[in-house]
């Protein structure tokens, strides 16, 4: 797997350094330091020098290609990830003034709405990644979610516990409406063959592998809210989402669940597309 | 390319020896399928002329409605004022609540309250409190729907959910709503906006209800008369909604909609335009069951769509106050659409979020347990009653 880990010149970094080095050991690939300098700033070879060698450090990793660009940190990630064939790219998160005109917008967020590939968000607080917590709407492509899960759970060292989560928002529409779906449980919405229950069965067979427990979980409530409980209630390492960009019409219509999960989310974040 | 219609062999039983339709399959050297020119169906076999029909007849009894509770209300200005004490406007507020519970709908209470302005029976305050009122109770419609089904035994939270969010929004909007329009009618801000029955419209009703509300008027008392005209006002709002297409259509045609969150503003539109069309807010929420798989809705989009719907229930009222030529009763209508739309655009501009979680906690509070329903069902009759009593 081919991965890219974005340094912020002017952050302190050893966070990010230090959840990207969980993925390392066990990916084929030369990772790729990116250092993005303000454009405003002078350049000082003194500071690329610096961050490698605290990136060769703390991803106990000699061999890295570090590649420095200079412009906004966003975009200068999004054309880094367009030209670079990357698999993963892994970003801190920071709130900057350059798109403070958007309302809780962060760089980070916008790399992960942008860029061709997943993206790591690093943020709160950084460990080895033990529980993954896999928000799948079903919408989309719901399997690529999981598939891409595994393999980020085969590059851990370790026995990883996935909790397939699933929100249903739905409520009775009128009165007259039977309801007994709007209180299953994961296991009966998988017994009674429901789309919630397709959703969690699947996911459940892609993850099943060795080392890795994947444990179907529905919850009943508002969607972003029941993915935010969920992650601070079962102290999760890794949330990971799908982000179906909408197109069209559906952009117009749709609300973005994705982008405020993204801004509201206290704990590392895997977007997956 | 045309459609393949597969010829129907199995009108009856063959007799015995004789070839059945299976193996009549096999029997027939050509194909028993035949290919027909596809017809287009032309744009009037889709309109259902009985309904274009039916609607008119509507329109007409709306109309004679308004004509005979506008001549009758005079009537009836001693009981409003002396038996049922409307002096302010806390008691029309608690009035309209009550009168609209009493009747299980809405819309003929908000046109019965123009009318009582229109007689001098209410001032412009009252007549406004009385509408606010008229909605607060035509909200009840759906819960007591629940209610019925939770009596032959099925589930509390699912059956009352959407009738207590209806009335929950429908109060936190109109509650404050209430003061802007006070505010509003005070002020006379918005009294220069008005439309009033053209003279084509006139000419209409000078020919076509005139004459039978003068028989009225000969015939009959004015109580008499006004109880006529809410008796036909029910009947036509009864009549308009057989007006309206059947909702056939399938899951697999719209299903998908309840799968997916919209954005807020989105669903206010939508529940403001199918509301428009069925001038019933119940009419417009019991559309969203055929509607949604299963019958489910997602909790982020009912809010939206109720607050959509309660601004443009007030269409038929806005007719009402057209066809009783009062330009005032023309503006109170006005003032409550706009104070409503002010405040459900603001609450979906600026706290939407922490407004949607108080809405739908406290829907969960009161179906948590029985208590706390009785404790609901205590207050939202009482309230009004208490009203009437300032």
């Amino acid at each position: 797997m081919k991965v890219l880990i974005v340094i912020d010149a002017n952050e302190p970094n050893e966070d990010i350094l230090r959840f990207s080095s969980q993925f390392l050991s066990r990916a084929a690939d030369t990772p790729t330091i990116l250092v993005v300098l303000d454009h405003k700033g002078e350049y000082l070879p003194s500071i690329v020098d610096e961050i490698q060698t605290l990136s060769r450090k703390l991803l106990d990793c000699h061999d890295l290609i570090t590649r420095v660009r200079i412009g906004y940190l966003a975009e200068e990630i999004i054309k880094e990830t367009k030209g670079g064939k990357y698999q993963l790219v892994i970003i801190g998160e920071k709130q900057t003034h350059h798109l403070s005109h958007l309302p809780n917008s962060s760089e980070a967020v916008y790399v992960a709405e942008n860029a061709a590939c997943p993206v790591i968000i690093v943020k709160g607080n950084v460990r080895p990644i033990r529980r993954i917590l896999l928000c799948d709407s079903g919408a989309g492509r719901s399997v690529i979610l999981s598939r891409f899960t595994t393999q980020l759970a085969e590059m851990l060292e370790g026995e990883e516990d996935i909790t397939v989560l699933h929100v249903m928002s739905q409520i009775s529409a009128g009165p007259g409406v039977r309801g007994n779906l709007l209180r299953a449980s994961a296991e009966e919405l998988i017994d009674q063959f429901t789309s919630e229950g397709e959703i969690l069965g699947n996911d459940t067979q892609v993850l099943e592998q060795p080392g890795i427990h994947p444990i179907p979980k529905v919850r009943h409530g508002f969607v972003v809210d029941e993915i935010l409980a969920e992650a601070k209630s079962g102290d999760y390492d890794l949330a990971v989402i799908g982000a179906y960009r909408s197109e069209g019409w559906q952009r117009f219509l749709l609300d973005d669940l994705a982008r405020k999960v993204l801004i509201r989310i206290d704990r590392p974040v895997l977007v997956v597309r | 390319m045309g459609n393949r219609i597969k010829l129907d062999l199995s009108a009856s039983d063959p007799p015995p020896g004789q070839k059945t339709v299976e193996n009549l399959e096999i029997a027939l050297p050509v194909s028993e399928t035949v290919t027909l020119p596809r017809v287009q169906p032309r744009w009037w076999e889709h309109v259902s002329f009985g309904k274009i029909i039916l609607f008119c007849f509507s329109l007409y009894l709306f109309i004679l409605a308004i004509s005979f509770m506008k001549i009758g209300a005079r009537g009836i200005i001693p009981l409003i004022n002396n038996f049922f004490s409307v002096h302010n406007g806390a008691n029309a507020l608690g009035f309209g609540w009550l009168f609209a519970y009493v009747i299980m709908s809405g819309s003929p209470v908000a046109a019965s309250a123009l009318t009582f302005f229109d007689a001098g029976a209410v001032n412009q305050l009252e007549a406004f409190s009385m509408i606010s009122g008229s909605r607060l109770g035509a909200s009840f419609i759906v819960l007591f729907l629940g209610f019925i089904y939770v009596l032959k035994g099925r589930n509390r939270v699912t059956n009352l959910s959407m009738g207590l969010l209806s009335l929950t929004v429908t109060a936190s909007t109109y509650f404050p709503g209430l003061l802007l329009g006070f505010v509003l009618l005070n002020k006379g801000w918005l009294n220069s906006l008005h439309l009033q029955s053209g003279t084509l419209l006139q000419s209409a009703i000078d020919v076509a209800i005139e004459p039978l509300v003068r028989s009225a008027v000969d015939l009959l008392p004015n109580w008499v008369i006004f109880l006529s005209g809410l008796s036909l006002i029910l009947i036509s709002f009864t009549l308009f909604d057989k007006c309206l297409p059947q909702m056939t259509l399938k899951e697999s045609q719209v299903g998908w909609m309840s799968r997916l969150v919209y954005r807020p503003g989105i669903m206010f539109v939508l529940g403001a335009l199918v509301t428009l069309i069925s001038m019933s807010v119940s009419l417009s929420l019991s559309l969203l069951v055929p509607l949604s798989s299963r019958g489910f809705i997602r909790r982020e989009n009912v809010i939206p769509y109720i607050m959509g719907a309660n601004i443009t229930t007030f269409i038929d009222t806005l007719l009402a106050a057209v066809l009783l030529n009062n330009p005032m009763a023309f503006t109170i209508v006005f003032v409550e659409m706009v104070s409503i739309t002010i405040m459900s655009l603001l609450i979906l501009m600026v706290f939407y979020q922490r407004y949607q979680r108080a809405m739908l906690d406290f829907v969960g509070w009161v179906t948590a347990c029985d208590r706390n329903l009785i404790i609901f069902m205590i207050i939202i009759f009482s309230l009004p009653i208490s009203l009437m009593l300032f």
